[in-house]
């Protein structure tokens, strides 16, 4: 994880479109701090970067503008950065500037998300992808579908299970994080519980590190919902027992 | 609202006109400031829901972009790049920030999970824009790995060590393609207006 053997330029690139963590990410900037030529193509690559975000425009709604024009009216602006003390003139504005360190929190964040790409939860579907690709397309639409609403719900007994769901698809996609450990020989079973009828919907994978790969559900109708039950980890006919978790489908 | 309407695209603050309003909101100029809103609002947000995905927080994190601006419009530097490229470096920072903070980490999972590129649907969401029309020109005129490489980290949000492991390629060939992806895109794209 260090840059220091490495030719740090070449992290331009990445540095362009914030796909450092933050540690390399404060490296690169001092390597930039001593090279012109560096920061003259980083700056390139940003100004492409940039464009990028013209391809996903999207209007935001009508509250968010009066929210941050009344944030805005009641907020403290900060100076400019000056070489020589508070701002007298604009003149001052090219002055040397460097960035303040991010806050610690989000050191801590990139770590813990590098901690867990790097601890095998994905490293293995990566393995298994070349089977599963279908599978995995199959979610992907889901998870891109243009309609795709994400809920979430949590277990009395601790654990959370989340659900993105596209009505136009009528399919979605279930992925759970820290329910309570089963026994051996249980596993937790989907069902989709509709008013008149309840469908088993498959068994829940086992989880990795806490959390279970995503399930994709089709044919899902509206008015459902998503239950959770422990069963005999062959699976039941219908449920046995109470659900451990129900999320109730976005309408 | 007229702003986000499509018909408002492109948005009527951009290049010199952007900077020029951002030394005005430097001085504390509400006005100038609601402009600048106006201007880019749809594409900070726009781009925020896509890396961020869930609505909620896209919103938030469109709100503490914005009031970043506000704040901290007296840190533009004409001379160290335009006033857009800045203000969308301020977007994606705070969004890629968002999703590696854990907050969206549900979220997330199932995109790590699925392991591939948003590049389809970035494209199919632009078909009909004339800019967005020319980043997939520009887009589909690098190699497979480059775009994805690009496409990964910028969309998907992920840190080129992240990229490598979801591509299943070394560290150093996404470095590599990072760089010289961008390049490329830099080239064809073209100065912006």
């Amino acid at each position: 994880m260090r840059l220091r053997r490495e030719v740090p330029h070449t992290l331009a690139g990445a540095y362009a479109l914030d796909a450092l963590t933050e540690p390399d990410r404060m490296r690169f900037e001092r390597h930039l701090a001593g090279c012109d030529a560096c920061r003259q193509e980083a700056s390139s690559l940003r100004e492409a970067a940039g464009r990028l975000a013209a391809a996903t425009a999207a209007p935001p709604p009508q509250r968010v503008r009066e929210q941050v024009l009344a944030e805005a009216a009641r907020t403290r602006q900060r100076p400019p950065l000056t070489a020589d003390g508070p701002a007298s003139s604009s003149a001052g504005r090219r002055a040397v500037r460097l960035r303040a360190p991010r806050m610690a929190v989000a050191i801590v964040g990139g770590c813990m998300l590098v901690a867990l790409v790097l601890g095998g939860l994905f490293i293995d579907t990566q393995h298994r992808l070349s089977q599963e690709q279908a599978h995995n397309r199959a979610i992907v639409a889901v998870l891109n579908a243009p309609d795709a609403v994400m809920t979430s719900a949590r277990a009395a007994t601790g654990g959370t299970a989340t659900v993105v769901m596209s009505h136009h698809d009528h399919a979605l996609v279930l992925t759970t994080a820290r329910l309570p450990a089963l026994p051996s020989g249980k596993r937790y079973q989907v069902w989709l519980m509709g008013r008149h009828r309840v469908r088993a919907a498959g068994m829940l994978p086992q989880p990795r590190q806490g959390m279970t790969a995503p399930v994709i559900v089709s044919a899902v109708a509206s008015g459902d919902a998503v239950g959770l039950t422990v069963e005999p980890a062959s699976g039941s006919r219908s449920p046995s027992s109470a659900p451990t978790l129900m999320v109730v489908l976005p309408s | 609202m007229t702003e986000g309407q499509p018909g408002a695209w492109p948005p009527p603050a951009r290049g010199g006109d952007l900077a020029g309003l951002l030394a005005r909101v430097a001085r504390g100029d509400q006005a100038a400031f609601a402009t600048v809103y106006d201007g880019v609002a749809a594409q900070v947000f726009g781009l925020v829901s896509r890396v961020v995905r869930d609505p909620a927080q896209s919103e938030e994190v469109t709100q503490e972009v914005m009031l970043d601006v506000w704040r901290t419009a007296s840190r533009f530097d004409p001379h160290r790049g335009s006033a857009l490229a800045w203000l969308m470096t301020l977007a994606h920072r705070r969004a890629v920030d968002r999703v590696r903070s854990g907050q969206a980490a549900a979220a997330r999972e199932l995109r790590m999970a699925a392991a591939e590129t948003g590049y389809d649907v970035v494209v199919e969401e632009v078909e009909s824009r004339l800019e967005a029309q020319r980043v997939r020109r520009c887009l589909d005129s690098l190699t497979e790995l480059q775009r994805e490489s690009v496409t990964l980290a910028y969309y998907g949000g992920y840190t080129y060590r992240e990229v490598a492991s979801l591509l299943g390629v070394a560290v150093g060939t996404v470095k590599t393609r990072m760089r010289d992806g961008l390049i490329r895109l830099r080239d064809c794209l073209g100065p912006d207006q």
